[in-house]
């Protein structure tokens, strides 16, 4: 064997003057035309690409499309290429419609294949089976800034099987956006949904209707929880078991879907049944509403169409009380999920973690909508959020700082008191919320049966992902 | 043609061309509409108006070109008009050299179970993509066409080379067997006589399933939003409402614009070749 190897080294050293003249004319040659093109190469000349090497490939990202577009420009031009930089990582990172994600989702999971992280506009409990479990980065990230926020944990975290599933990168308030002119006009207070109620009425004879969406959409999920929660009308319990057939569960469901008619037939007209996640922002922008539940794209985009008066108009409010307590979803919770199929599950690991270390950025350059699942993260935590919103400077001065209020005090995660289980998010997807409320509504089902429908569809939806050992 | 039924014809037709007009006028004016304009529901959406809500039909003064600048600078419609331009242009070609010979073969060839085996064809053009995307999402991970132009490539035909060969299918059943008989005692081949006598007379049928193959590559919305993510690599069925609409907000403007555009080339395309585009559609109806 050593014979051959020398025999090798003898032939390959067999060079004689004119080889060599010959060979360094033409690599000289080679360097010289082609050197432009060294970034593509394998990379023999030239400094390395990146400083570090701890990490390298690619990192695909597939998040929604922000309703902020410079902050999807900061993220992707700025933020994203620095990181991409500092790690030896080239990141791409996609954006799609938030009402895709979930089907572009399914596709990813039936090929096995797409991208390494996968954000969801809300908790993606039904696909954790496909997901690797983010337990250490969590506790990675809360020894380093602190507790996470309630609101996240209770959205990622499966007592079942004692891990987390997808990693909680924002969510955002859900605060209450009304005209303030048209609501001193007609003395409408929002202190309690009794008040909404008695007040929706005379804003309709003002030809300013209340906008509360009981359609196939995100933004009727998010509200009209809200609403059973202000009752006292809980879908599940702590153990995440269905208890809203029954008891105190039962009665304060009944009730929130007698307000909501009443609210319904006294103050909005039926095209709230046939809305989607933009329409009560289009109806609120064209001057017709007085009153919508959304995060704070209505009143920034308000201020975006250059309408002073309107924009001015806008005030923000907590979610009104009901007879039990003032409690409201998040309205976006963003989470992250590390495929199992993932091709760069370190770069997405250290990606999610990093970009938790440090929010502050993805607070401002969000114009406030995204709030850090660790509160901290931001350093200062609330304070120093309260501090940044109440900078803003639109009119009236301060109308942001209300968002903290709203995320510190009022803020819960879909499936409260319990956790956001398979159960809420196939009972989300299904929306089988704003149906159960549009059916009393529209007068097809008294209160009482549609709860009653309502908690069967859920236990059976309960017993499906109960027999999958997730719940 | 008396003038009585000249003035009932215009009559009739007047007020259904100003109908189906009316979505591109609407779109064209809002293209050009500032913000402010456009929320105000006060404000007439038919022409441009000063922030009193006084009209303007001198839009040069009170309209705004950002909204188009924003379309063609700060998004990638650009590409995604040159994407929609290579799948379609490359699933038309494919299409053709398919469906072609294909429904040339059942109409001329096949005999008795032609008619049947054109129907049994048309019926997989009836699938709905909305089943069919999630097994094909598969197909084209495993072939490595994931993100990429050529998934599209592969997966449109599956729905334009059925039709296509079911329409030319019809197409040919109406040109008499005599003409390519003649040729064929003349001692020309069989794909000689299809070359020169066959196609030059189809050439109806032929745009038509040009224009037809083209316009449902540009209306495909669910292969083309699942096999392609990237903005970048998208057509515009997909890039228009991912970049457009933002969470829950529309930018309106941009929209308007961004389906003008490519509706004015087609919507001229089928002028241009109507009366060819009828006749290809009703070729096959009275045989």
């Amino acid at each position: 064997m050593a014979d051959a190897a020398d025999e090798v080294a003898r032939a390959g050293s067999a060079l004689t003057r004119s080889d060599l003249l010959r060979k360094g004319t033409a690599a000289a040659f080679a360097v010289s035309m082609f050197g432009g093109l060294s970034d593509r190469a394998l990379g023999v000349y030239g400094p390395l690409k990146f400083a570090k090497k701890e990490l390298s490939g690619e990192l695909r990202i597939m998040t929604w499309a922000h309703f902020v577009p410079a902050y999807d420009k900061w993220l992707d031009g700025t933020y994203a290429k620095q990181w991409g930089e500092a790690n030896d990582v080239e990141v791409k990172i996609d954006h799609i419609n938030n009402a895709l994600l979930y089907g572009q989702g399914a596709a990813e999971v039936a090929a096995q294949s797409g991208h390494d992280l996968f954000w969801f506009i809300s908790p993606p409990a039904s696909f954790q089976k496909q997901a690797i479990p983010v337990t250490d980065l969590v506790q990675e990230v809360s020894k380093k800034v602190g507790r996470m926020a309630r609101v996240a944990r209770k959205s990622t975290y499966n007592p079942k099987t004692k891990q987390f599933y997808g990693f909680p990168e924002t969510y955002a308030p859900d605060p209450v956006q009304y005209r303030r002119s048209m609501l001193q006009q007609a003395g409408v207070s929002l202190r309690t949904w009794d008040d909404v109620r008695q007040g929706a009425a005379k804003l309709k004879q003002l030809g300013h209707p209340v906008g509360l969406g009981m359609s196939n959409e995100i933004d009727s999920n998010m509200l009209l929880t809200s609403l059973l929660y202000c009752y006292g009308g809980y879908i599940q319990n702590e153990d995440n078991r269905i208890v809203i057939g029954q008891g105190a569960n039962r009665r304060g469901a009944i009730q929130a879907l007698q307000v909501m008619k009443e609210i319904y037939t006294n103050g909005m007209s039926d095209e709230v049944f046939a809305w989607t996640a933009a329409s009560n922002n289009q109806a609120f922008l064209a001057g017709r509403l007085s009153v919508a539940l959304n995060a704070i794209s209505i009143v920034r985009s308000a201020e975006d169409s250059g309408n002073q008066a309107l924009s001015d108009d806008t005030w923000l409010a907590s979610i009104p009380r009901g007879p039990v307590q003032r409690l409201g979803n998040e309205h976006v919770m963003g989470v992250y999920l590390i495929w199992k199929f993932a091709k760069n599950k370190e770069a997405a690991q250290k990606y999610v973690v990093d970009q938790m270390l440090a929010y502050e950025d993805h607070f401002v350059q969000s114009k406030f909508y995204n709030f850090p699942p660790w509160t901290n993260s931001v350093e200062g935590g609330f304070k120093t959020i309260r501090s940044l919103a109440t900078k803003d400077p639109h009119k009236p001065k301060g109308k942001y700082s209300i968002l903290t209020t709203i995320a510190e005090k009022y803020t819960t995660n879909p499936g409260h008191p319990g956790n956001s289980t398979p159960v809420m998010d196939e009972i989300y997807n299904t929306f089988l919320i704003p149906q159960m409320f549009a059916q009393v509504a529209q007068g097809k089902s008294s209160p009482a049966d549609a709860v009653s429908a309502f908690a069967t569809k859920a236990q059976q939806i309960y017993r499906k992902w109960h027999n999958q050992k997730l719940v | 043609m008396t003038r009585r039924q000249t003035i009932v014809t215009y009559l009739v037709v007047v007020p259904f061309a100003i109908f189906l007009a009316f979505p591109f006028f609407f779109a064209l004016i809002t293209t050009f509409k500032t913000n402010l304009d456009l929320a105000n529901v006060q404000h007439s959406p038919y022409t441009y108006n000063d922030l009193a809500g006084k009209l303007h039909w001198d839009f040069w003064n009170y309209a705004t070109f950002e909204h188009v600048r924003f379309l063609f600078e700060d998004t990638n419609y650009p590409t995604w008009l040159l994407n929609t331009a290579i799948v379609g242009g490359a699933v038309v070609a494919i299409t053709l050299l398919l469906a072609l010979p294909a429904g040339y073969a059942l109409a001329r060839l096949a005999g008795s179970w032609g008619q049947g085996a054109g129907v049994a064809i048309f019926l997989v053009y009836l699938v709905p993509p909305t089943l069919l995307f999630l097994p094909l999402s598969r197909l084209v991970t495993q072939l490595g066409l994931k993100d990429s132009l050529w998934a599209l490539i592969l997966v449109y035909p599956s729905f334009t080379v059925p039709f296509a060969t079911w329409l030319l299918m019809g197409f040919f059943k109406t040109i008499p067997p005599e003409l390519e008989e003649a040729a064929l005692m003349d001692g020309a081949s069989r794909l000689k006589a299809l070359r020169l006598i066959v196609l030059p007379v189809s050439l109806p049928g032929i745009l038509t399933v040009v224009i037809f193959a083209f316009s449902l590559c540009v209306n495909e919305f669910i292969y083309a939003f699942t096999f392609i993510s990237s903005s970048e690599q998208r057509t515009i069925s997909a890039g228009i409402p991912n970049d457009l609409i933002r969470g829950d907000v529309f930018f309106w403007q941009s929209l308007m614009a961004a389906t003008l555009i490519p509706a004015i080339p087609l919507a001229l395309l089928y002028n241009a070749f109507l009366d060819r585009f009828i006749k290809g559609f009703t070729g096959g109806a009275f045989r």
